[in-house]
């Protein structure tokens, strides 16, 4: 891992000496152990912050909109599944952005990590072949990296970026998984039972909107939510509002969600957010053989219309 | 307890439309319960929250003088939900009050002094309702000359056109109306309000000045007002903020740790540049 | 001060008896998360937690109440305050430094010219039985705000884990009316011995974490500090930092239609979210995350000295923990501080 930081700052150094680019964006050393936190570097020297390892868990696509400079981006596979998305929207154009890609290992859920610890407080995290090194007040505890996975990062296909300009390091193997067995097993559940596990999931929900920010694909100006004229939902947490909130945001993400994490890991509640945005990327991968954010040419399905379009799921829902 | 969200019911008793395009609304209110009128003592430059119930709520400046009694005006910009809501209403239904809020413009401190009045556009409202107060022949012995500088962008656009044929009329009071540009009926002055001001040039001394209006029109107008002589510490603004709560709390408004609604939303010059920018 | 003590075991009871009486809020478990909510047995709590994800300001300031319904729309003569029946609340195993927010909560809902009915009415009996932290985490700075991990600051009583036994310390009238009542024993000399080292432990594992001296007048000198823009670049605009701290306030009112029914509604807001200050006429005096953010760490540290003589920050460390990037206040304050 710090092998790849060095390769990140060296690249970096050389497209800020070179003035290939006016802003860096990547991943500094956070204050808590288990985190990386994003940053912004627009001098040479400030490249020696950069880092690499398995806690750069935000997805870095969110931060290119609404930029002037030419901006380099550190982009695991998922950010650069974003940014393909952002470029086919017209949210950047591929010449205001260099991407250096990294290969991904997949990042730690921290959460899965804390939760092996029964309450006791992880003070330093130490990770090194494979292994998850966990350590507080009188405990050392040493986890298999790979048990402790963001759920994105478990079920994820495209672990080398899709596009690039610069690779640091060399490319991981991707992983052969029966795709979409979770959700499967959601579908097999009655309709009163998907009902009531999706409504006590957003009953928690406290309308911070870190999913929504959190999320490189949720850019619009006004969010629908935040409309008053016409209001399209309520304000409040009653789960009439915030059920029409996490719906209708999963609806405007279908074929274009790339199934990164960032909303669920931003969550503070643990609401399962996913179920209903992989619902959708599965949905669209069945119905129109898309994935978002693998390539630059082809149309996201619900941006365009074909006469044999499959419309079972409209008349035979 | 008394409940400080909680609207009284207040009858249109008469709306004026007061410009051309029909987006400015004067709405004259009286209240159901008269006993209200009493409680509800307020001085020029104070606001208060008016609510279309369903709609919500939104403060307004006070547009009338409480001098005049038993209604209580407010004009209204039509700009979003509950503006349009108060639009399509009609004399004889009701809306709710909650208020008078804020600090209104210092009258003691006005006694016996010059008082220079700029106002722009629609920000005229609150200085109307301290001309109307200035003005009544209760008070008009209390102040020394009053100078009424007053702009709009278009003729079509200027408020309260009776009241300003009225007090053209009177000797009392120097009353200067300019447009930014006139139209073919169009007699009277044509200049934005920055350079009027500096060829009117009201003198500063004995005197306070007070501006309201939009933030071009207050950035460009207080260099011209320290040219003249006027001191930050007699130089007032009255701002205009998002509020909600109108009682210093909803978190809104705040500029440094002075909130709009509260502690203003008239200011000295002075204290503004005490406070940080973020206005 | 008045000192009991209760074994464990016996909090059962106590507990169980409490509830007869008053609307019992607790830490209770959901799925993963340690949130307050209204018990209806002992056996729902779970005190081995170290904070609820959520603060307890909802039990007094909830996330959306409504503040009148009327009739119909534009029938202003026809509104209806809702009028609570419920029987005094009252907090039990809250934490030190939450029950401290609600001193900041009172001096904004009770103030003088405004009492706020709503906030009033849930909080004029409440009682408040904190327990003290015997394990602060990393992130806690309680003891840089003026408070601390066994602070009995907006407690009625506070307890102190020794082992098999809680010492109650009764801190008010109240809490004593309420020990008196329910008839727990005296502590002993060795147990409080045995409390003073628990409580000294703890405060010795907890070290300064931002420095409070001179802190407002940095933080007023800096205002236009360009640092203000690069500390706060990878802010999300999101609202965990507000809506998870105990002593953020900020609100909206709201109105809402139902069939042919009104209501007026208050709903927490954030000054992290760009509506919140924008105007109708489109300007906005704190357009981006720079502005936004420095509000919040201005209006914590500096504003809300100057207005209720105390900063808003009572040191959870729960805005740290949650943020999705990891910006981290202790780190903005060094910053500054530093300056």
């Amino acid at each position: 891992m710090s092998e790849l930081s060095g390769q990140i700052r060296e690249a970096v150094r050389k497209l800020l000496r070179q003035k290939e680019v006016d802003l860096v964006i990547g991943f500094e050393a956070g204050t808590l152990p288990l985190h990386s936190t994003p940053c912004f570097i627009r001098e040479q020297q400030e490249a020696e912050r950069l880092i690499w390892n398995s806690f750069c868990d935000n997805n870095l696509a969110k931060y290119l909109g609404k930029r002037q400079e030419k901006i380099a981006i550190i982009a695991k596979s998922c950010d650069a599944r974003a940014i393909v998305e952002l470029i086919k929207e017209k949210q950047i154009s591929r010449e205001q952005v260099v991407i250096v890609g990294v290969p991904c290992h997949g990042m730690i859920d921290r959460r899965r990590a804390e939760a092996e610890l029964e309450g006791k407080e992880i003070l330093e995290a130490e990770e090194n072949d494979g292994e998850l090194t966990l350590k507080g007040n009188g405990f050392t505890k040493v986890l298999k990296r790979s048990d402790y996975l963001c759920y994105g990062c478990e079920v994820c296909f495209h672990r080398n970026p899709v596009i690039y300009d610069i690779l640091i390091g060399d490319g991981v193997a991707e992983k052969a998984t029966d795709q979409y067995s979770d959700i499967a097993e959601f579908e097999a559940k009655s309709t009163e039972e998907r009902w009531r596990y999706i409504s006590d999931q957003v009953s928690k929900c406290i309308r911070c909107y870190a999913c929504r920010n959190a999320c490189p694909l949720c850019y619009c100006r006004e969010c629908f939510v935040d409309n008053t004229h016409p209001q399209w939902t309520g304000k409040t947490t009653d789960i009439s509002d915030t059920m029409i909130f996490h719906l209708m945001r999963a609806f405007h993400l279908a074929g274009r969600c790339v199934g990164c994490g960032a909303c669920e890991r931003a969550c503070p509640m643990k609401v399962d957010i996913r179920k209903l945005n992989r619902k959708l990327v599965s949905d669209v991968k069945v119905l129109f053989d898309y994935e978002a954010g693998i390539s630059l040419d082809r149309t996201a399905p619900l941006a365009t219309f074909k006469p044999d379009d499959p419309e079972g799921f409209m008349l035979n829902p | 307890m008394n409940n400080p969200y909680l609207p009284s019911p207040m009858r249109i008793e008469g709306i004026v439309t007061e410009t051309e395009d029909r987006n400015i609304k004067t709405f004259s209110l009286s209240f159901l319960d008269r006993g209200n009128e009493a409680v509800f003592k307020y001085i020029p430059g104070q606001f208060a929250e008016l609510s279309v119930l369903g709609k919500g709520e939104a403060p307004f400046g006070i547009a009338s003088s409480p001098t005049q009694k038993g209604i209580i005006e407010f004009t209204v910009n039509k700009i979003g939900l509950l503006t349009t809501a108060l639009h399509n209403m009609e004399p004889g239904e009701t809306v709710g009050i909650r208020g008078p809020l804020g600090n209104g413009y210092p009258l003691t401190t006005l006694q016996d002094k010059n008082v220079v009045i700029i106002g722009g556009g629609f920000g005229f409202s609150t200085l109307r309702a301290l001309t109307t107060f200035l003005l009544d022949k209760s008070n008009r012995n209390s102040f020394n000359n009053i100078t009424v500088i007053y702009g709009a962008r278009s003729p079509g656009l200027l408020l309260y056109k009776d009241e300003l044929r009225e007090w053209e009329k009177r000797a009392d009071l120097q009353l200067y109306v300019t447009v930014d540009k006139g139209d073919k009926d169009w007699e009277g002055r044509v200049g934005f309000i920055p350079a009027i001001t500096k060829e009117i040039a009201p003198r500063a001394d004995n005197a306070y000045v007070l501006v309201c209006g939009p933030p071009a029109m207050i950035r460009f107008t207080l260099p011209v007002i320290e040219e003249l002589g006027f001191p930050p510490e007699r130089t007032l603004l009255s701002l205009e903020m998002r509020m909600k709560c109108g009682l210093g709390k909803c978190g809104r408004c705040n500029i440094g740790s002075k909130y709009v609604c509260r502690d203003g939303p008239v200011f000295t010059l002075a204290e503004l540049n005490r406070l940080p920018r973020e206005y | 001060m008045k000192t009991k003590i209760i074994r464990k075991q016996d909090m059962t009871g106590l507990l169980n008896n409490l509830i007869q009486e008053y609307e019992v809020f607790a830490p209770v478990k959901r799925d993963d998360l340690v949130i307050f909510d209204r018990i209806g047995s002992d056996k729902d709590v779970s005190l081995e937690y170290t904070n609820s994800i959520k603060p307890p300001k909802e039990i007094l300031f909830p996330q959306s109440e409504t503040l009148f319904t009327c009739g119909s729309i534009g029938d202003a003569a026809s509104i209806e305050v809702p009028v609570s029946e419920e029987r005094p609340r009252l907090l039990f195993g809250i934490r030190p430094c939450d029950a401290r927010s609600f001193l900041l909560l009172d001096k904004v809902f009770n103030e003088e010219n405004h009492r706020d009915v709503y906030y009033l009415s849930r909080r004029n009996d409440m009682m408040v039985i904190a327990i003290g932290c015997i394990k602060p985490r990393a992130t806690c700075f309680c003891t840089s705000v003026g408070g601390g991990p066994f602070s009995s600051q907006g407690s009625d009583l506070l307890l102190v884990d020794i082992g098999d036994d809680y010492i109650i310390q009764v801190i008010t009238d109240k809490g004593s009316r309420l020990v008196e009542k329910v008839g727990v024993a005296d502590a002993g000399e060795n147990k409080l011995a045995l409390m003073k080292m628990v409580i000294q432990e703890a405060e010795l594992s907890m070290s300064p974490q931002i420095k409070t001296d001179g802190l407002k007048e940095k933080l007023d000198s800096a205002f236009d500090d360009p640092i203000w823009g690069s500390l706060t670049e990878k802010c999300l605009s999101c609202g965990i930092c507000t809506y998870l701290c105990p002593s953020c306030y900020c609100f909206d009112i709201i109105d809402e239609v139902t069939d042919s029914k009104g209501e007026r509604i208050r709903i927490w807001d954030s000054c992290q979210f760009p509506l919140f200050t924008l105007q109708a006429s489109g300007s906005n005096p704190r357009p981006t995350n720079k502005e936004r953010h420095r509000q919040r760490v201005m209006h914590k540290f500096s504003y809300c000295v100057d207005n209720y003589g105390q900063v808003s920050c009572v040191g959870c460390g729960r805005c740290v923990i949650e943020c999705p990037v990891n910006l981290d206040i202790r780190q903005v304050l060094t910053t500054i501080s530093n300056r």
